[in-house]
């Protein structure tokens, strides 16, 4: 248990360094990419602000300083736990935050359930099978993982939407129109998990321990289910940082594609608008959900291979990834 | 170890998507009930629009292109324009200008009710007017609309007497559009930072929910009884509800009105007008947007456009007709002028100037002095290449047909037009710093006023503040007519100079004028009584119903 306590605590302490760089690298990016920034906030193609305006805006949000105490006063504020007001929404970090945080989660949530289930399923029902299903199988995860998401998207869209008019092409309001862009952002997921998975579950079912519980007469389902599975899902959990960047980022299309609300869209029009404070603060929750789930992800190998409890922590996420 | 296959998997996962699906069907096809009946009373309108959604909803605070369908239903303005683009009383309901076009006296429309219940007055208008120019505003377009605006007066409770710091005849124009449209003092006054999430107008709608990145939603205000001149009806309007959701995908936003997801659609995508125009089920509806059309900018500070001739040898060098049909299938109007015939002031008679006549060009571009050519063709003058760099953000692809169709016209002349891809800031930025030779825009505005904006020596960038005179051209009797046309104080007279300042742009050629951007307006044939802004050329929905 001290060797878990230990993993925990550098765990946050080096998510702390990355939430910081995270912080550093957004900050440099909006700062250094050309463009001037109180054009970029009230100006525009449709735009004529004042001289007194631009004048205001560049007072307001400090504009005029230097740009390592525009840095520093920004990373002041967020210490202190303020992410601050976005210069285009004119309402809290927060605030804007909140009102999209909701709609992406929805969809991640629902992405990453089908996708595990697809791949799961998938995996389990084709690994070691007659050629033809192996290849049926792998053709459509490799054919599915190499769509563009956005590509995908609009043919879901065409099918099942203009075309069999079974679902709604737009919004966020309930079950209903979360299945496509569920579906567009999932399947790619699928694709690539399933392929890991089954490439795994095959080579899990030539170890002896499998041959010698099918020996002590188990059906081929409840070996694979009961024996096999757990063995191979851990290549899909060293995957976690993969699918969860995978969802964060198709999020951004999806919802476009599919008129949602969400933080992808959020994102987009901040970086547009060098709306420094919404980038930060969603450039903030996306590393730390990232730190949380490594986190968590170092816990599970603990619960799955019990030999790394009492390990030293460092050497506790080699010594598992040595062995998958 | 091969056991048997499972091709039962497969058909228990498709059963779990016919599963999924047979759950799925959203009704209500588009029933088109030809009923010429009165107009019924209730129901919610669903409009689809495009994806260029406001980030605030306070009309001073907007210039985005779909300000006015968004917030007209909760704003009204001090003055509405019909479609000739005469200016008819509406929350003033009268008004005087001073001899000098300095002193503007309203009087004020009474027993007008924000949905607040603060009372509409002169206060009130002082507050607005104060509001726009507020730098804490950051009004991006208001404030520049009414830079003249010195300071006012109540001279009673329904007379407000408003003072400008130079003649503007505009004025009066640009208060009629909604990016200038009144909003509740009381907000304004207690709760400045809530009009942007929580606007508070006047108008027929009321505001309900805003859903960012998705919709908003609007419910009917009971008590309105002071709706614009043109509507065809009066009290409040018809439809319980609206919403208006924002659909970016060209193919969503028109299959949404094909599936009956929503009930109208603004920007119809040009390559399905005809479509919706041959579907039993569905109408349309357009009209041409006033101000500036959109065009080809060049930069008449620098070589090769400094000179006016090669300026218009490039014109004619381009079959205007051609690029605008082929890249708007046919919807378009190629622009006649430096204004849209639905600005007021546009000067008739002016479109045979700009035609297409490519030996005109080859004779005015060896004129020019650029006889001799290359091997690629390209003309040259002392040595040098008759190149232009043209800036591209790529962001609409039409802009970049555009583009590419005028570079292969110029080519043909002997021009070489090299298209740069740049970011929209990087674009902005260096056209403002006069740092390209081409690049295209429009702008949208009610007045002739548009002129000044584009083209005035006083609106060129400088070091204390950006300009919009894209070309940066500096004529002095172009200057001349457009100062004196913001001076003038009859109609007639302003006419006449908008007139000489649109001919005397013939002759400068600073920009290749286009088209005249239109609202393409689909529907639902159950959908009656759309109404138009013409201030801005965008529906309205205060005269409408679902029969």
């Amino acid at each position: 248990m001290h060797g878990a306590l230990r993993l925990v605590g550098w765990r946050l302490l080096t998510g702390l360094g990355v939430l910081w760089g995270a912080a550093t690298l957004a900050f440099l990016v909006l700062h250094l990419t050309p463009g001037d920034q109180a054009q970029a906030i009230v100006g525009g193609e449709n735009a004529a602000p004042t001289p007194e305006v631009i004048a205001q805006v560049t007072r307001e949000y400090r504009l005029d300083e230097p740009w390592y105490v525009q840095y520093l006063l920004h990373l002041g504020r967020v210490v202190r736990g303020d992410l601050g007001t976005s210069y285009r929404l004119h309402t809290p970090v927060t605030q804007a935050i909140g009102e999209q945080a909701g709609a992406t989660l929805e969809l991640a949530a629902a992405a990453a359930v089908v996708a595990l289930a697809l791949s799961v399923v998938v995996a389990l029902a084709s690994a070691k099978r007659r050629r033809w299903v192996r290849g049926l199988a792998s053709g459509s995860e490799l054919v599915i993982a190499s769509i563009p998401s956005f590509w995908l998207g609009i043919l879901l869209l065409t099918v099942f939407s203009f075309g069999l008019r079974l679902f709604p092409a737009t919004g966020s309001h309930g079950f209903q129109s979360l299945v496509l862009p569920a579906l567009a952002l999932a399947l790619p997921i699928a694709g690539v998990l399933g392929h890991v998975l089954r490439e795994a579950l095959e080579e899990v079912l030539e170890e002896p321990f499998v041959i010698s519980a099918r020996t002590r007469g188990q059906g081929d389902m409840a070996v694979r289910l009961r024996h096999a599975l757990r063995h191979a899902l851990v290549p899909l959990i060293t995957m976690t940082g993969y699918w969860v960047g995978a969802l964060l980022g198709g999020a951004v299309i999806t919802e476009t594609l599919f008129t949602r609300q969400g933080i992808g869209r959020l994102l987009l029009g901040a970086v547009n608008a060098k709306d420094l404070p919404v980038v930060l603060g969603v450039v903030l929750l996306s590393a730390g959900i990232y730190v949380l789930v490594n986190l968590l992800v170092d816990l599970l190998y603990l619960v799955i291979d019990p030999r790394l409890r009492d390990a030293p922590a460092p050497a506790a996420r080699t010594a598992v990834e040595g062995s998958a | 170890m091969r056991t048997t296959s499972r091709p039962l998997l497969a058909a228990v996962l498709s059963l779990a998507l016919v599963a999924l699906t047979a759950c799925g069907g959203t009704g209500d096809t588009a029933g088109a009930t030809a009923s010429s009946g009165p107009p019924v009373k209730g129901g919610t309108l669903v409009v689809g629009e495009n994806g260029d959604e406001p980030a605030c909803l306070d009309p001073h605070q907007l210039s985005a292109t779909n300000t006015t369908v968004v917030t007209r239903p909760i704003f009204d303005s001090l003055l509405w324009q019909d479609a000739s683009g005469k200016l008819h009383p509406w929350l003033a309901s009268s008004w005087a200008v001073s001899e000098d076009g300095l002193t503007y006296t309203f009087e004020l429309r009474e027993g007008v009710k924000f949905h607040d219940g603060a009372p509409w007055n002169a206060d009130g208008l002082k507050a607005n007017l104060e509001h726009m120019r507020d730098p804490a505003t950051k009004s991006p377009l208001a404030a520049s609309y009414i830079a003249p605006y010195e300071d006012s007066e109540v001279v009673d409770e329904n007379t407000l007497k408003v003072r400008l710091s130079s003649p503007y005849s505009a004025f009066l124009n640009v208060l009629a559009q909604s990016y200038l449209a009144m909003v509740s003092p009381k907000q304004i006054k207690e709760a400045p930072a809530s009009v942007c999430e929580k606007p508070i107008g006047s108008g027929p709608f009321v505001f309900g929910a805003w859903a960012k990145g998705q919709s908003i939603t609007y419910r009917r205000n009971p008590g309105y009884a002071w709706g614009p001149p043109g509507a065809a009806h009066t009290g409040p309007a018809y439809l319980d509800g609206l919403e208006i959701r924002f659909l970016g995908e060209d193919s969503t936003r028109y299959n949404a009105l094909l599936s009956g997801e929503v009930n109208v659609i603004d920007n119809t995508p040009p390559s399905n007008v005809e479509e919706v125009k041959a579907n039993p089920d569905l109408g349309f509806s357009t009209v041409d947007r006033p101000g500036h059309p959109f065009s080809i900018w060049r930069n008449t500070s620098r070589a090769p456009f400094a000179d006016p001739k090669v300026r218009t040898a490039f014109t004619f060098a381009v079959d205007r007709a051609a690029i605008v049909n082929s890249v708007s299938f046919g919807q378009w109007k190629p622009a006649t002028g430096f204004v849209t015939p639905s600005t007021p002031d546009y000067a008739d008679g002016l479109s045979e100037k700009i035609a297409y006549d490519p030996a005109e060009a080859n004779r005015l571009l060896d004129e020019a002095g650029w006889t001799a050519k290359d091997a690629d063709g390209i003309r040259t003058k002392d040595g040098k290449r008759l190149t232009a760099v043209a800036l591209d953000t790529g962001a609409v692809p039409q802009n970049t047909q555009i583009l590419v169709q005028a570079q292969a016209a110029a080519a043909k002349a002997g021009i070489e037009i090299k298209i740069e891809n740049v970011t929209a800031q990087v674009s902005a930025d260096r056209t403002a710093a006069g740092d390209f030779d081409i690049s295209v825009g429009i702008w949208t505005t009610n007045t002739a006023d548009v002129l000044w904006i584009q083209y005035s020596s006083h609106n060129i960038t400088t070091t204390e503040r950006r300009g919009q005179n894209t070309t940066r051209l500096q004529d002095a009797d172009l200057d001349e007519f457009l100062d004196q046309a913001r001076a003038a104080t009859d109609e007639t007279a302003r006419a006449e100079l908008y007139t000489k300042a649109q001919a005397r742009l013939i002759e400068l050629a600073p920009a290749i004028p286009l088209y005249n951007r239109p609202s393409l307006v689909s529907f639902q044939k159950k959908v009656r009584g759309l109404g138009w802004d013409h201030a801005y050329g965008a529906v309205g929905f205060y005269d409408t119903w679902i029969g």
